[in-house]
């Protein structure tokens, strides 16, 4: 450093050095012009804090339905329920929250598992290649074309729902897609100049995929994984509402929608639009940060 | 063209194999072991004696491999799929009596869903980033977001209670005429069905074109004096066609589990509905049967689309080479 700055040219080059920001401020930056990806990221933490810190606040009865008795069941909105009670005398606000705690964990860690069971296999499929590619692909294939929804419905009536048991199944079967996409990345950054650099060098090929083809592919790595999560709270969901989501005492926002449409035609709109409301746009804020965390990774958007 | 077709043939039969194969192990991993429909059919109670002759008579005794040996033959050679274990019906019959009616339901979704989602993408990629490509990208993205079974149910109650203008089910009799008898019954569903594969097609459609319509072909159709109404037609559209049929060759699943979530919404007796039904009841021939049938009908999809990308893109070589 010290050298370079002796000189006069050198001094102004590091003054131009230390004027640009660290990468990842840079994406920061960027992430942050996006207002609307913002108010998302707002939007998702808000409910992930109102969900897990509501009960613990204002704690209402939501698994006990002997002490639902002397309770007004579909009550319309008051101060003491303020989004009213549902169909079993459960505190609506409060269930929201409840219900929360489970989509919002499950949906999360199964999409963790889904990206990184994907990653793994996409990464190996693509960077062995040959014969090695071939056979996992093939698999692959064979995998794609099961429809999904009745694999997972054969699935959870196998296995118990347990909430374990549910993150496992949506994680492990819902890697698919995501190693398809990880795989076509592989495949192209093994044969880029840096790539072929590093191997001429005589690195191998544990270092090529940790030090060129992971890094390079980060992009669509978390772009997926955030993809990943609103898919799995959708797909938690629809096992809610054929009434094979999560066992009752316990419930997740797709049974609770099952149970509140039943409601619908008595007028009881307080027991589904709200919480359609907050489901829909959670799963809108997901899908948006995700589109938006793609934009941070494209270096021509990096403003120098 | 032909050779190729015979060796993608022979690819998706491997491919069919390993979904059976990884179909026909999973009642192992049941709590109870393959004899739990022994205990859906014969109650819980049922003496252990009575489990276990259930079990011989329907050849449960035999190893696994040789089960799965005797299923491959008995599908391929004879076409005997078993005979379902909850309704007193073979799987074929379930299948021949509850395919027309997926199929009519799915069948009419998509062709409305390319009707619509084609000219909408290439209209909001031709007038990007004005008010109607907003709007059609925000609702998109709402519907995309949207649980399936939500919107459904969001359309019931706005046109079967709110406006009582439309049936909220569709006829229920499971004759095979009885699609026909009351069209306005299937508007709900169909409709339903339409808006969230529009959701994603039309979305899809717009990224194509727009990486089309930046391509050095389209400068010098313009350049030589082409009409904007040409380019997009002639030049765009037809760009744009190979990548369409891939994704809705895909989609056939995506469409059948959506088929599914519609089916129980509007209690329309078709496949899907079958499906929930036999995995709850444990029917395992019944599962096997359908989930088998679906995997033929995507495979056979993703082929005939790759055949046609090959028939209306003729920069792709379909010949030797592997896909």
């Amino acid at each position: 450093m010290t050298t370079i700055a002796s000189s006069p040219d050198g001094a102004a080059l590091v003054s131009e050095i230390d004027k640009i920001d660290p990468l990842w401020r840079q994406r920061v930056r960027i992430f942050v012009h996006n207002k609307l990806a913002v108010a998302s990221l707002a939007y998702v933490i808000f409910i992930t804090l109102f969900c897990y810190l509501w009960p613990i606040f204002h704690p209402t009865n939501q698994t006990n339905q002997a002490a639902t008795f002397n309770v007004t069941w579909n009550a319309p909105p008051s101060l003491h329920n303020p989004l009213g009670t549902d169909s079993s005398g459960f505190d609506e606000l409060g269930r929201i929250a409840y219900g929360g705690e489970y989509s919002l964990a499950l949906g999360f860690l199964a999409g963790m598992i889904t990206i990184v069971v994907g990653t793994i296999y996409g990464m190996v499929s693509g960077f062995f290649g040959g014969i090695t590619d071939t056979i996992m692909m093939r698999i692959l294939d064979a995998f794609l074309s099961i429809p999904y929804l009745f694999l997972l419905i054969a699935l959870v009536t196998i296995f118990n729902r347990t909430t374990m048991l549910l993150i496992l199944i949506i994680g492990f079967t819902g890697w698919w897609g995501n190693a398809r996409i990880i795989r076509g990345d592989a495949l192209l950054i093994r044969n880029l100049e840096y790539s072929q650099a590093a191997r001429s060098m005589g690195a191998g090929r544990m270092r090529i995929i940790r030090r060129h083809v992971y890094p390079n592919s980060i992009s669509n790595i978390v772009t997926v994984a955030t993809f990943s999560i609103a898919d799995a709270i959708l797909f938690l969901s629809a096992l809610g509402f054929l009434g094979l989501g999560i066992v009752a005492p316990q419930t997740d926002w797709g049974t609770m929608l099952q149970q509140g449409t039943d409601q619908l035609q008595n007028g009881y709109w307080w027991e589904i639009y709200p919480l359609a409301i907050v489901f829909i746009l959670v799963v809108v804020a997901i899908n948006y940060i995700g589109d938006a965390l793609r934009d941070i990774f494209e270096v021509r958007l990096i403003q120098r | 063209m032909l050779q190729y077709i015979i060796r993608r043939l022979f690819q998706s039969f491997v491919v069919l194999l390993i979904v059976m194969f990884f179909t026909f192990s999973l009642p192992y991993f049941q709590q109870e072991g393959i004899l739990a429909p022994a205990y859906a059919i014969l109650g819980t109670n049922a003496t252990k004696a009575r489990v276990a002759y259930w079990g011989a008579q329907h050849g449960m005794n035999h190893p696994f491999f040789v089960r799965f040996w005797n299923y491959i033959l008995q599908t391929f050679v004879h076409f005997n799929l078993g005979t379902s274990y909850k309704q007193n019906m073979t799987v074929w019959q379930i299948i021949s009596l509850y395919v027309p009616r997926t199929v009519w339901l799915a069948g009419a979704a998509l062709l409305l869903t390319i009707l619509i989602a084609i000219p909408l993408g290439m209209y909001q990629a031709a007038r990007r980033n004005t008010i109607v490509d907003y709007a059609a990208t925000g609702s998109a993205f709402v519907l995309y977001a949207m649980p399936s079974f939500l919107l459904c149910l969001l359309m019931m109650d706005a046109f079967g209670f709110h406006w009582p203008h439309l049936p909220i089910s569709p006829p229920t009799s499971v004759a095979p005429w009885a699609m026909f008898t009351d069209p306005k019954g299937f508007i709900l569903p169909v409709a339903s069905l339409t808006l969230l594969s529009v959701a994603g097609l039309s979305r899809f459609m717009r990224g194509t074109v727009l990486e089309v319509l930046v391509q050095d072909y389209i400068r010098t159709a313009k350049a030589k004096g082409c009409s904007n109404r040409r380019v997009l037609m002639r030049h765009a559209f037809r760009n744009a066609l190979g990548p369409i049929v891939t994704i809705l060759g895909l989609s056939i699943p995506a469409l059948f589990g959506g088929a599914l979530i519609i089916e129980s919404v509007f209690n329309y007796e078709g496949l899907g509905m079958q499906t929930v039904n036999a995995a709850v009841n444990v029917d395992v021939p019944t599962v096997l049967g359908i989930t088998m049938l679906v995997t033929i009908m995507t495979l056979l999809g993703n082929l005939i689309a790759d055949v046609v990308l090959g028939l209306v893109n003729p920069r792709i070589r379909i010949e030797g080479k592997n896909s």
